[in-house]
């Protein structure tokens, strides 16, 4: 376990520093520069500029300047947000990002995995259709189109919750639901999937030749196997609906972390969205870290390496 | 082991999701605000010098008070930090006289060293002022804000020596003054070196980063920051602490309203050195001397700024508490203006728009009027077939514009024939011919392309946004429909699609202007051969030579006539097609008083209150049935 | 509560294989059985062939504005329509319009090849010392020559296609290939210019819903088709390569799958598209026929395979421990043979369901670019786009349920068919369910 923790770490290290390059150099290659505003400066401040954010420098160097800082955890000032240095972002963004993400979470896993359950074992009846028809509705539609739905039924026809906004209890339903339905969906139609193929298993027909009851049969010996499936879906699920949906925290208007970051992207402010971006990765990483792991821990056939 | 590793985990993740409702919920529920706003996008910054934009300009308004401000209703300038001033007879010269009770939010008083100080920051080339552009009808403002390329040999400068690399970056270096006696690779800004002298004797100074100047330079120079022209001869003077004197270029009609905009703001020294920047700015440090002062700041949700105690005419500032919410969708908006969560709001998405104005029994909170700003489409006059002046004018006389505004707007915008909005006050617009089909046709077979064909693909560039994309289509279909030719739309993220601007890649494109001040030229201005507005690259002497005319012309009356004249040209020439002129689309709650419609869309906070016993229409819905 | 009930109990699967029953066959029958499969399969034959036949059909042009009808509400009376007629004379005379233009191609071509000769060898013909700049300065002629050249070849092969298209575009459609040309001329003399009335409403420009959500399906379901194929058949063999190897191999692939993982790909999907969208580039690609939409199947393809290969690895993980597996390996099977002849059947189920999950994440995936502004660029049209315009005229004052209801539904409708028919694919093909 600790020489694979090792070992991952190790890797974890390349994988930012790959990522780092490819990202920073990616930025640069595109057309459209953080000073382009609405009116052109005059060389001489354009390159006062420049030399703010040693934009003046060969590339080789700003890329050593910038792996340097970042290498002590400076992630540099916000080229479009002035007052603010990418850190300061981050930590105003990201726990609200992982609030609303551990509720859609929440949400998700618990409905999408009591939904797949109920229709794999109920096979083929009228339940699994159901089922299955709103699981697939939730994959079907898109995030902004559930969440402008939402937002007419249940804050102008049913005044139940508030538009937008973000730090009270009931300003957190609506958008943690439209975030966590696509993905109770998938966990619901996965967890089916792999809960028939579970079923099907010898195992399984032992425990029940052996008499143990169908209710025991489900929820322990066949729900264990039904996890894998859903356990990796989780690894990549987590990380989005952490970073946040830009859909959603822009319908809602959510300070979180999705929207800094497309908003980044779109806006070229090169430092932000590079801060976003590696702690994307490092989020994304860990938790493929955490999947595998419990890989291991719910299925004792796979061994970590 | 397995087994309990696994109840772990389902623990752990439980417990997890629990602290995290409890956080959440946890999160002190905000005391409501007095007066609640959607101030769009997040905002830049909180330095005046270093914004632009409507909604930073919201904000500054209610953190800084220039010398004067302007009038809610009719934005005549009126006495803010000023309480008087003279203006002298040729026009150039504005003595200002600074009231004594103007404070501080720390409780000192404001000076016209402030404003001096703040003047020369905001001019300053390291600032890297974007607006640093509307000080230069300031005598020798140009010059100065130009650094080393705005002195020629001769000229008094001054040159800042360097500061050790940790000094706080807002402390200016030491100054030396002299004479410039020339200038060695004048033609290599990276490369320059200023031969100056200083006390009678000549010195070598070479430009460098505070981090480059640590060696030592090429023997016979001396690293420095920056040399540029002496400050002292730009036409900014303290004659006492309560006393400015400002001289012009030339005179400047609008002047006394321009130093009411926000990046005229005085600064307060102390703090800026203090803190540095952008550390200054952080909500605990900023010493602002506005009606307001902000209490705190959250990235994308909303600032907070609560009623300043040290405001010299607290007495008339009526609201206590004022949050500006950071909200990018006009829908999200609409929203939280229709549940009751916003008092105002300045953008309402186009389809909703229509169906409140057209709503019985007419809605209280809902009025459009318009506002100096002009909605046109850009035509690369270097690409073939731009180039030519029938296909140019074709093209104009295929648009129907009013199709345009009824269909797509519907909010009253004007369908504009010339640059230039109405309400400039002494001036008469001159337009270009309207629709005409026919015509349009007759021309573009002339230039060579009967029935459309054979014209080049071309494609309208818009940034990304439903209203333009809307416009963007209407136009397409209204030119195949009229002459036959087949164009695309394609859209940009603002920053590509600026950048396309200024490299020139593109055919068409769509482009906006808001008027600064009230006068034609912040219009006609741009369009002269390399404006940094004109990105047609259409260049025409005799134009050029007019807007020179006019801002040299004292007489108000010769002065209109002149632009009137450059605009006949332009509207003749057509390197830009008129398309529409704005209107304001605010909506208003209606117990919200003293927010007044004004023709630059401009609406300072501190002159608005809450009268929830009112009844009847606020000053917002005047002049609306 | 048992599964056995619901798993058809026939005789096929006794039916001994020498009998030649292929797994295909075999599939097949069982998945006629399952009526819910069914229907989606046809519904979707119906929904793939509507959209291919779409130009035959009685429809509105799609791109055919009449602003006095904006937002107009779904009508059906009169259930015919009549609108413009096709102008055959024009369509009649255009080959030999055709054959004139392109006699005059040759010359303009040589002319651009001789202006590009001829700036070659002035370039040649400069000295090396000279700066960029001054190279620019003294090859400004040829430059110009050339560029007019190439002008003038351009503006011949836009006159081509715009005496093609005109009597096509005068009626509100978009740029038609040549299928469809004929497709639609068939459908003027079947029809005459009798349209279906708006049954679906009408949007802000007075265009007819009801056939944009017909040329909406051709694009979004071309466009989750491809990109999915190209996603599969990366994912599927980069995963069982993978995953069977195990050891260095599979640490490496996998960390390179983390590696890309890790990319955001909106940042992917955004660069391309402004890179590809430059004007230079764009005009370059347009020129070999490379569109919007193209860049947008390769790039999608690119991303999504890396789900499906994470989860065949994991699967292969599982099963390569399996007796059946160390069996064909005893048997001495080469290792290419094991991975695609006895993992890859297996994998078989998985892999469906991935597909089913995956093409309509593709196709809201171009929804949610469409939502960005970066989706399919008009007068094209897909139904997420149609989905954004909808839910973008949503407001608290007026519903225009039409614009958003029509599209989500189509949508809808098609991905619920797609998953339906991947469980029914799935309980068909389980090698597993077979050996009973």
């Amino acid at each position: 376990m600790i020489a694979f923790c090792v070992r991952r770490a190790m890797w974890m290290v390349l994988t930012l520093w790959i990522v780092f390059t490819a990202t920073f150099f990616l930025m640069r290659a595109v057309p459209g520069g953080p000073f382009d505003g609405e009116r052109a400066l005059e060389p001489e401040i354009e390159m006062n500029m420049k030399r703010r954010y040693n934009l003046d420098k060969p590339l080789p160097v700003q890329y050593g300047i910038e792996m340097w800082n970042y290498c002590r955890g400076d992630f540099g000032h916000s080229f479009k947000m002035g007052d603010y240095t990418v850190n300061q972002v981050i930590a105003e963004g990201l726990p609200i990002s992982i609030t609303l993400g551990l509720l859609a979470l929440g949400f998700a896993v618990t409905l999408g995995l009591l939904a797949g359950i109920t229709s794999a074992v109920f096979r083929g009846g009228w339940a699994d259709v159901l089922l299955m028809l709103v699981a697939t509705i939730g994959v079907a539609l898109p995030s902004f189109v559930v969440a402008g739905i939402c937002i007419i039924f249940f804050v102008f026809l049913i005044p139940l919750f508030p538009a937008a906004g973000w730090g009270e209890l009931n300003q957190l339903v609506l958008p943690a639901l439209c975030l966590g339905a696509p993905y109770a969906a998938y966990i619901a139609r996965i967890s089916r999937t792999s809960m028939l193929d579970v079923l099907s298993q010898d195992h399984i027909r032992t425990a029940r030749a052996k008499g143990v009851g169908p209710v025991r049969v489900v929820m322990v010996h066949a729900l264990r196997g039904a996890l894998l499936p859903v356990v990796s879906f989780l690894g990549p699920a987590i990380a989005g609906i952490l970073t946040g949906s830009l859909v959603v925290e822009q319908v809602f208007a959510i300070p979180g972390l999705g929207s800094h970051f497309v908003y980044a992207a779109l806006q070229r402010d090169y430092t932000l969205a590079m801060g976003l971006v590696m702690l994307y990765t490092v989020l994304l990483y860990s938790m493929n870290w955490i999947v595998d792991i419990s890989y291991a821990v719910l299925d004792p056939r796979v061994q970590l390496k | 082991m397995p087994l309990d590793a696994r109840n772990l985990f389902a623990i752990t993740a439980l417990v997890l999701l629990l602290a995290a409702i409890v956080w959440a919920t946890m999160g002190t529920a905000l005391p409501p605000a007095d007066f609640t706003f959607c101030n769009g996008t997040e905002v830049k910054s909180f330095d005046p010098a270093i914004v632009s934009g409507q909604p930073e300009g919201n904000i500054l308004r209610c953190l800084f008070e220039q010398l004067t401000q302007w009038d809610p209703e009719t934005l005549e300038p009126m006495p803010g930090v000023a309480e008087s001033w003279e203006i002298s007879d040729d026009q150039r010269t504005y003595t200002f006289h600074l009231r004594d009770e103007a404070r501080w939010s720390d409780g000192s008083p404001v000076t016209a060293d402030d404003f001096y100080y703040a003047w020369r920051r905001f001019l300053g080339p390291r600032t890297a002022a974007e607006y640093a552009v509307l000080a230069w009808y300031i005598k020798n403002a140009h010059s100065y804000s130009l650094g080393g390329s705005g002195i020629s040999p001769g000229d008094a400068v001054e040159v800042e020596l360097n500061l050790p690399v940790d000094a706080t970056n807002t402390l200016r270096g030491e100054l030396l003054h002299g004479k410039l006696i020339s200038v060695e690779n004048a033609d290599d800004p990276e490369s320059r070196t200023f031969l100056i002298e200083i006390d009678g004797q000549q010195q070598r100074f070479d430009p460098a980063d505070d981090q480059d100047a640590v060696g030592q330079p090429v023997t016979g120079t001396r690293w420095c920051r920056q040399v540029l022209l002496d400050f002292r001869e730009v036409g900014v003077e303290v004659l006492d602490s309560q006393t400015l004197r400002v001289t012009l270029e030339s005179p400047t009609p609008y002047f006394l309203q321009l130093v009411g905009f926000y990046p005229f703001s005085p600064i307060n020294r102390k703090c800026l050195e203090t803190h540095g920047s952008p550390g200054w700015t952080k909500p605990d440090s900023i010493v602002a001397n506005g009606p307001f002062n902000v209490l705190f700041r959250r990235i994308r949700d909303r600032i907070r700024m609560v009623k300043s105690k040290t405001y010299w005419n607290r007495d008339a500032v009526r609201l206590g508490v004022v949050d500006a919410l950071a909200v990018d969708s006009n829908s999200t908006a609409l929203n939280l203006f229709m549940t009751g969560k916003a008092d105002w709001i300045f953008t309402v998405p186009p389809a909703a728009l229509r169906i409140m104005l057209e709503q019985d029994p007419p809605r209280n909170d809902i009025n459009p009027s318009p506002y100096i700003s002009s909605y046109y489409y850009m035509l690369n006059t270097t690409r073939k077939p731009l180039d030519d002046v029938r296909v140019r004018k074709a093209l104009s006389l295929a648009l129907d514009r009013e199709e345009i505004c009824t269909v797509i707007l519907g909010a009253g915008e004007m369908p504009a024939y010339g640059l230039v909005p109405p309400g400039m006050v002494g001036y008469e617009g001159q337009q270009c011919a309207a629709a005409d089909p026919e015509e349009a046709r007759r021309l573009l077979a002339e230039a060579g392309y009967p029935e459309g064909k054979g014209f080049p693909r071309m494609d309208i560039l818009y940034n990304t946004d439903e209203a333009h994309q809307t416009i963007a289509e209407l136009i397409r279909k209204q030119w195949q429909r009229e002459l036959g030719i087949q164009i695309k739309t394609r859209n940009e993220e603002w920053a590509s699609y600026l950048s396309s601007h200024r490299q020139m890649k593109y055919n068409v494109s769509r482009r906006a202007w808001v008027g600064d001040y009230l006068d034609p030229s912040t219009f006609l201005d741009m369009m002269v051969t390399g404006g940094e507005q004109n990105n047609t690259g259409w260049s025409n002497p005799e134009y050029d030579r007019l807007i020179k005319a006019a801002a040299r012309e004292v007489d108000p009356e010769q002065r209109m006539q002149i632009f009137r004249q450059s605009e006949r040209i332009l509207m003749d020439e057509l390197p830009i097609l008129p398309i529409y002129f704005y209107v304001s689309k605010n909506m208003v709650k209606p117990y919200v008083r003293g927010f007044y419609n004004n023709i630059q869309d401009t609406h300072p906070v501190w002159a608005m209150w809450i009268d929830r016993d009112h009844e009847g229409p606020n000053e917002f819905m005047k002049g609306r049935p | 509560m048992s599964t056995d009930n619901a798993r058809p109990n026939d005789s096929t699967s006794k039916v001994p294989a020498t009998k030649g029953m292929s797994l295909t066959q075999d599939a097949w029958r069982r998945l006629r059985r399952n009526r819910v499969a069914m229907v989606s399969l046809w519904t979707l034959v119906v929904i793939c062939v509507l959209a291919f036949f779409t130009p035959l059909l009685p429809l509105q042009a799609p791109d055919f504005t009449q602003t006095s009808l904006q937002y107009a509400e779904p009508i059906a009376t009169p259930f015919w329509l009549p609108t413009l007629e096709l102008d055959t004379e024009l369509i009649a005379s255009t080959p030999e319009a055709v054959a004139q233009l392109e006699t005059e191609l040759p010359a303009l071509e040589t002319a651009l090849r001789q202006a590009d000769q001829q700036f070659d060898r002035a370039d040649a013909a400069l000295t090396d010392d000279l700066t960029q700049e001054q190279r620019k300065e003294a090859l400004t002629t040829e430059q110009a020559r050339y560029d007019d050249a190439r002008f003038a070849l351009r503006q011949k092969q836009a006159e081509i296609q715009d005496t093609v298209q005109q009597p096509y575009r005068k009626l509100g459609f978009a740029n038609l290939g040549g299928l469809s040309r004929w497709m639609v001329q068939m459908r003027f003399a079947l029809f005459g210019n009798r349209s279906i009335n708006s049954v679906c409403g009408r949007d802000l420009l007075g265009r007819d819903m009801l056939s944009r959500l017909f040329w909406g399906a051709r694009i979004s379901l071309i466009v989750g088709l491809v990109a999915t194929i190209v996603s599969l058949s990366i994912g599927v063999t980069y995963g069982a390569v993978a995953g069977y190897f195990g050891g260095w191999v599979d640490d490496a692939m996998m960390r390179l799958v983390d590696i890309l993982y890790s990319v955001p790909f909106i940042f992917v999907v955004i660069f391309l598209i402004t890179i590809l969208g430059q004007e230079d580039v764009a005009d370059e690609l347009t020129s070999m026929g490379i569109d919007r939409i193209t860049v947008f199947f390769f790039v999608v393809g690119a991303i999504y395979w890396l789900t499906m290969s994470r989860v065949v690895r994991g699967q292969v993980i599982s099963l390569k421990n399996e007796l059946f597996v160390e069996s064909a390996r005893s048997l001495g099977a080469g290792q290419a043979r094991i991975i695609f002849l006895h993992l890859l059947p297996n994998l078989f189920s998985v892999v469906i369901v991935y597909l089913t999950l995956t093409i309509p994440r593709v196709m809201l995936f171009e929804a949610f670019l469409s939502f960005l502004g970066l989706g399919v660029e008009p007068p094209d049209v897909s139904w997420g786009l149609l989905a954004n315009e909808g839910i973008k005229v949503i407001t608290p004052v007026k519903i225009y349920w039409w614009l958003i209801l029509f599209p989500s539904m189509a949508l809808g409708v098609t991905l619920l068919a797609l998953n339906f028919l991947g469980d029914g694919l799935r309980d068909a093909l389980d090698p597993r369910l077979r050996d009973e």
